[in-house]
């Protein structure tokens, strides 16, 4: 309902075409062409290089079925991003609430800003800082310490807390700015007209507030989710022997057994599933608004 | 797209590249580990003060990726750094070509067991000239030993549980399985051995190291006590960064590493990478490198001798003893290094 | 009213400590960067020897002005395309529509690790080759996808009456465009062309792939530099930046209105 209200005010691909051709050719040179070389080679025994045999196969996708392993990484990783994207809309939308309904004039454009303006900073210095905040000695651990009577002994480092703690901090400026765009655009006489209507506060979050604002909240999950499912990187720092995760080994497979089309398989793999999962889930969201 | 013509797309960049390539004869590409020496900005003003060359230096992160650099900017490189168990699928490939050794002069000081190793000779042929070897042995964190142990099965103490790192890298893993285990670790027949050591290993890991720096930032903040390390590296703690850093040999051994010089087949500047090659063997480049950053053993003698008596790299790392416990590493197929992963995968799993 | 004055307090308190939470470690990076340890070790202990060393580090200077170029190119470029194209989105309805929005989900969800190996293969075989030209490609399509899924999602909110009313009072496309539609979506394009440049400032995989030595990024540097020489140089080049963004953003802010103010 909700889609062919706010779109489509005309037909046909034609008058489209010159607005959406530059970015979509863009993604087409630099990533779609490359991209169908990856399944190309995904089909394959073995890269197609001089010294080495190579002939068509299924067998790169046949493998996940094979080994527990994968699946088991593959639904780690799953959770992993459910976790991260829960968080993020635990701590972020009341945040784009404020940032968008109470906060007014120049305040809000620098609030705005700030969020995302730690995420200009490089990305692993980020996760080392992390480390010095959540391991056992730490600044976690010694102000808590510091400020409570009793001795408590904190080493959040390397577990999955760690992991989820880095993750949500990455991404949470995803999840507030999204939201803060469709929760700008609400009318504020909307609400004032629910509430004057004997609405309660929670009612019109429910009837009023959150169904409006779910192209956001869509918006930022999508962006939350499909990245932290494949990610790698966080993991493996914050995680350490509890950081292994279905991106681990996508990248174990290009980087050290050489192996393209393997991971590739792998990786299509993780595509359909994301792709399956957010097909399911945008109707049922917006269904829930 | 078509496979056939990919390949043609790509040789004909090559070709281009190449003849771009052609114009900067006077360059010497070398392609190495970063931080590795021979980017090492007092030693590159030297070398290009002495020849006239001039260097320009590329890194990989990886000895596949070394591997793959190679095989799609063919001519682009004049040098390349190959760790020995990898020349023999460098030359398969052929990435590399023979390296006519009259040319260098310091060639002749190579210790004969490293220059006539059959990993960088092939048909009589010189395919690498040996730089320098260390250990992947096991470092321990001073503070936390009164004296240091001498057994890897100190590793599995629980006193020092949680308190234990090790490189992720499913090849390394392996081999210090094997070793741990009683075997060769070039022919490792008893793979369950490996497997049962590694598994009881684990719940004893804080975590994986993947560099250098993870290492020094975890002994600095007093976080592990022991765990596998290069050679090279717990040295350059010691001296350079002045961490309580030490390199214990075990007892049951651990695993030695070669790493070469070749030149890339296609090479623009054979001249200049021969030059480039016997600077990086010279004494006097070794002991500078030694003393200012720290480094593995010199594959030179004579580099080795010029060392203070009591250097580790030459105390230790040349005591017969020594010799006689570590075992060097030898080509791995695609087919074990794929088995290899598929265990540590699997362990690293089931640690969840 | 009482309890509203409350709500509200709280929810700038809440503000707040999002924004403590999301600055510690920021604000660590910083401090280490005046800390001697080059390994951050504690005690803690005052030097500005990393600024004096970064000062002398021209590998590292270089690196950073290429990154900033290649991102506030990267940020340009596609916020203009990925607005058009969230326009068109939004604007017509045609057949395999819902296709070409499916197509922006690859570039996120396949690990950029693979995108990387990708593109190198695929530059090399169309002649494009290593450089920055070949990252600036590969950046502004990483790029394209966020600015296009956050530009439609601030779309959603548009009435689509408000362009057909400026139509119907002899407003040309362009008039509707310029007058009507873009300043509605301006936040939107304004947090899509902030995460572009998050997306190409912070970039590594992709970068590394397709650099060249002498073409480099700020972060290939730091993660080449991690394998041996990692120093806190990093940290005080990135708290440099954060430091002048921040300065720069607040500017902005004082003298700029795109928050949507109604």
């Amino acid at each position: 309902m909700a889609d062919q209200l706010a779109t489509g005010s005309r037909r046909g691909l034609k008058p489209a075409l010159p607005l959406l051709l530059p970015a979509y050719l863009w993604l087409t040179v630099a990533i779609f062409l490359p991209l169908s070389a990856m399944v190309f080679f995904s089909f394959m025994t073995d890269l197609p290089l001089a010294e080495k045999e190579w002939a068509f196969t299924l067998g790169n996708y046949t493998a996940f079925f094979s080994q527990g392993l994968y699946l088991t990484l593959l639904l780690a990783s799953l959770r992993l991003g459910l976790e991260v994207t829960l968080w993020c809309v635990v701590i972020g939308y009341p945040a784009a609430y404020v940032l968008a309904k109470v906060l007014k004039g120049r305040s809000r454009e620098a609030i705005f800003l700030l969020i995302i303006l730690p995420f200009w900073s490089n990305g692993l210095v980020r996760i080392f800082s992390w480390a010095m905040v959540l391991r056992e000695g730490g600044i976690l651990d010694t102000t808590l310490n510091a400020v409570l009577p009793f001795k408590i002994n904190i080493d959040l480092m390397y577990s999955y807390p760690a992991v989820i703690i880095g993750l949500v901090h990455s991404y949470v400026p995803y999840m507030v700015l999204t939201c803060y765009l469709t929760l700008q655009a609400i009318d504020d006489s909307l609400i004032e007209a629910g509430r004057s209507l004997g609405a309660s506060r929670f009612q019109v979050l429910k009837r009023v507030i959150i169904p409006l604002s779910m192209p956001g909240l869509i918006a930022g999950a999508a962006l939350i989710f499909v990245p932290v499912v494949g990610s790698f990187m966080e993991p493996r720092i914050l995680g350490g022997r509890t950081g292994t995760f279905y991106g681990t080994i996508i990248e174990d497979q290009f980087v050290a057994v050489f192996n393209w089309p393997l991971g590739a398989a792998l990786s299509f793999i993780l595509l359909a599933v994301v792709l399956i999962i957010l097909a399911l889930a945008a109707p049922v969201l917006r269904r829930a608004g | 797209m078509c496979m056939p013509r990919l390949t043609a797309f790509l040789t004909a960049t090559a070709v281009f590249v190449s003849a771009l390539a052609a114009q900067a004869a006077e360059e010497v590409h070398v392609l190495n580990w970063k931080g590795y020496g021979a980017d090492e900005p007092w030693a590159v003003a030297d070398f290009e003060k002495a020849t006239g060359f001039k260097v320009v230096n590329d890194f990989f992160n990886s000895e596949q990726e070394m591997l793959t650099k190679l095989r799609t900017n063919p001519g682009l490189y004049d040098v390349v750094m190959i760790n020995a168990a990898f020349n023999d699928q460098a030359m398969a490939g052929k990435l590399i070509q023979p390296i006519d050794a009259s040319k260098l002069s310091n060639y002749a000081d190579i210790a004969k067991d490293k220059a006539n190793s059959p990993m960088l000779n092939h048909d009589g042929k010189v395919y690498g000239v040996p730089w320098v070897w260390g250990l992947t042995a096991v470092a321990i964190n001073e503070k936390s030993f009164d004296k240091p142990p001498t057994s890897i099965a100190e590793m599995w103490d629980p006193a020092h549980k949680g308190r234990v790192i090790i490189r992720d890298d499913a090849v390394e893993a392996v081999q210090f399985g094997a070793i741990a285990s009683g075997q060769n670790i070039n022919d490792i027949k008893d793979m369950e051995a490996v497997k049962a050591k590694l598994t009881s290993l684990m719940p004893q890991i804080k975590t994986f190291w993947s560099s250098e720096n993870d290492w020094n930032q975890m002994v600095a903040s007093n976080q592990i006590d022991i765990g596998t390390y290069w050679s090279g590296s717990a040295d350059r703690a010691k001296t350079h960064f002045k961490l309580p850093v030490s390199l214990v040999i075990p007892q049951e051994g651990a695993v030695a590493w070669l790493d070469a010089f070749s030149i890339p087949a296609g090479s623009k500047n054979v001249a200049g990478a021969e030059a480039f090659i016997n600077y990086m063997i010279d004494p006097k480049f070794y002991v500078e490198w030694v003393t200012k950053v720290g480094a593995p053993v010199s594959a030179n003698t004579k580099a080795v001798e010029t060392l203070p008596e009591d250097a580790f790299n030459r105390k230790v790392m040349g005591n017969p003893e020594v010799a006689k416990r570590i075992q060097f590493q030898a080509p791995i197929t695609d087919e074990q290094r794929e088995k290899y992963l598929a265990l540590w995968q699997e362990l690293k799993v089931n640690v969840k | 009213m009482a309890t509203t004055r409350i709500l509200e307090w709280l929810g700038r308190f809440y503000i707040f400590l999002l924004l403590a939470f999301l600055y510690l470690p920021i604000i660590i990076m910083a401090l280490m960067s005046f800390n001697a340890s080059p390994f951050y070790q504690l005690p803690f202990e005052w030097t500005t020897d990393w600024y004096a060393s970064l000062w002398q580090n021209d590998q590292l200077i270089a690196a950073t002005w290429n990154s900033i170029e290649i991102a506030v190119i990267t940020t340009f470029i596609s916020t203009v395309l990925g607005s058009m194209a969230s326009l068109a989105l939004y604007r017509y309805e045609f057949r395999g529509k819902k296709l070409l929005q499916a197509l922006l989900f690859p570039p996120i969800a396949i690990p950029w690790l693979i995108t990387g190996t990708a593109m190198l293969i695929f530059f090399f075989g169309i002649g494009i080759g290593r450089g920055l030209v070949a990252i600036l490609l590969g950046h502004v399509a990483l790029a394209l996808p966020y600015v296009i899924v956050v530009v439609s999602a601030r779309l959603q909110t548009f009435a689509p009456e408000l362009e057909e009313a400026a139509r119907s009072l002899g407003a040309n496309q362009w008039q509707v465009t310029h007058r009507v539609t873009l300043p509605w979506i301006m936040p939107g394009v304004i947090a899509g062309g902030l995460f572009a440049f998050a997306v190409s400032f912070d970039q590594f995989v992709v970068s590394y792939f397709l650099s060249t030595p002498g073409q480099t990024t700020l972060p290939v540097e730091i993660y080449a530099a991690i394998r041996k020489g990692f120093t806190p140089e990093i940290n005080a080049v990135s708290t440099i930046i954060i430091v002048v963004s921040m300065a720069l953003m607040l500017l902005t802010a004082r003298f700029f209105k795109f928050g949507g103010e109604k």
